[in-house]
């Protein structure tokens, strides 16, 4: 790949490489993080008004515990299933309403890009590189294990910092 | 792309000055050491990403910037990635200047030769590997072209994907996606990407412990 885009022949100056790039920085935040927040939002505002939210912050309580977040803070790895930004559109509705602090959200970090996205970069990624089926399973599982680590890891940096 | 060209990109990995120059940049501005330098030494702040991008006005004496408080839903949403937007086209022109100055060819040099212990992966990886870090398309496809070519075996090929799949692309989605977070979290950017690339390594070794074993099973059944 590098060889191809060095053999250009036209000089592309700093200037119009910057432009390029912001361009595509710009399609990025209309359309792929702005659905992904309207999504993360309107799931949030789902589980407010039905009262799923309380419903889960009690069920989920025990097992979220393990990583320091309370149990709404399950509406976060739900979201993050379906996109990496809607996870931390939801950590960070979860931090303005006061229901988890920075130090938490930051937790959350970790499962919105750890097991984000996982449908859609199945196809992207696995699918495309022709993984064996095999290891399908396997493929799944270990995105939620990497997602279990990042926030124990995160919530032991996190206190030995003494920020939480 | 041609089983020479891949190994020669494997011997011969030139790294410009530039590209060197873009790697130091590019390290001191996701790591947040210069965001809140003091005294004379203040004008660093200006190596620091979120320092460049800035903040909104505020409206009136609320405190609150365009976005207002207290909105919910679809609505909220909306204007919340619109005010993400700012930050995103900076740091994607940003990232486009460093790639010209060759800080993917940098983070090659330093990548390629830890692949064997780090993953179990030979060198001429190298290129997939750097390119999994910013981007989830070339890199399964670089992955792809490397097994069909014969340089990587399937068991190799499902431990790349495996450290791939997790948290793809660390640097690029950190920046764009979780630009909701990044303002509010107690923890630069940086450190939280290597955290990320961490746990993607501990997770890919344990599929390279789990493929390890179904091959000496196959082999002691081949006996």
């Amino acid at each position: 790949m590098s060889a191809e885009t060095s053999k250009k022949p036209a000089k592309v100056g700093m200037i119009e490489t910057f432009l390029s790039g912001a361009k595509k920085g710009w399609g990025i935040a209309i359309n792929t993080i702005m659905p992904a927040m309207v999504l993360g939002y309107v799931l949030v505002q789902v589980f407010n008004v039905t009262g799923v939210m309380d419903v889960l912050g009690n069920i989920c309580g025990p097992i979220m515990g393990v990583f320091g977040l309370p149990g709404e803070a399950i509406t976060v790895l739900i979201s993050a299933f379906f996109a990496k930004a809607a996870g931390a559109a939801t950590a960070f509705n979860l931090y303005q309403t006061g229901v988890i602090t920075a130090a938490q959200a930051t937790i959350c970090v970790m499962p919105s890009m750890l097991m984000g996205t996982l449908v859609g970069h199945y196809a992207r990624i696995v699918l495309v590189t022709e993984t064996n089926k095999k290891y399908t399973l396997l493929m799944f599982l270990i995105p939620l294990f990497d997602a279990a680590l990042g926030m124990i890891l995160m919530r032991l940096i996190l206190t030995a910092m003494g920020l939480m | 792309m041609a089983v020479e060209t891949v190994q020669n990109e494997k011997e011969k990995i030139k790294v410009s000055p530039q590209g060197w120059l873009a790697l130091v940049i590019m390290l001191c501005m996701f790591s947040g050491f210069f965001a809140n330098m003091e005294g004379p030494l203040q004008f660093l702040r200006v190596l620091d990403l979120n320092t460049l991008i800035g903040s909104f006005g505020t409206i009136g004496d609320t405190g609150a910037n365009f976005m207002g408080s207290g909105g919910a839903g679809a609505r909220d949403g909306f204007m919340f990635a619109l005010s993400l937007a700012p930050g995103c086209i900076f740091s994607m022109g940003l990232i486009e200047v460093f790639s010209k100055m060759g800080v993917m060819e940098a983070f090659q040099k330093v990548f390629t030769p830890i692949l064997r212990p780090l993953l179990g992966l030979p060198g001429s990886c190298g290129l997939a590997f750097v390119n999994s870090l910013n981007g989830s398309d070339i890199a399964a496809v670089l992955t792809k072209e490397l097994y069909d070519n014969g340089q990587i075996t399937d068991d190799e090929r499902t431990i790349f994907v495996s450290f791939m799949y997790p948290g793809s692309a660390p640097i690029g989605n950190m920046i764009s996606t979780q630009a909701a977070v990044l303002p509010i979290a107690v923890m630069a950017m940086g450190p939280m990407i290597l955290l990320v690339i961490f746990c993607k390594l501990v997770g890919a070794n344990i599929v390279r412990l789990i493929v390890m074993r179904g091959k000496k099973k196959n082999a002691e059944v081949a006996k």
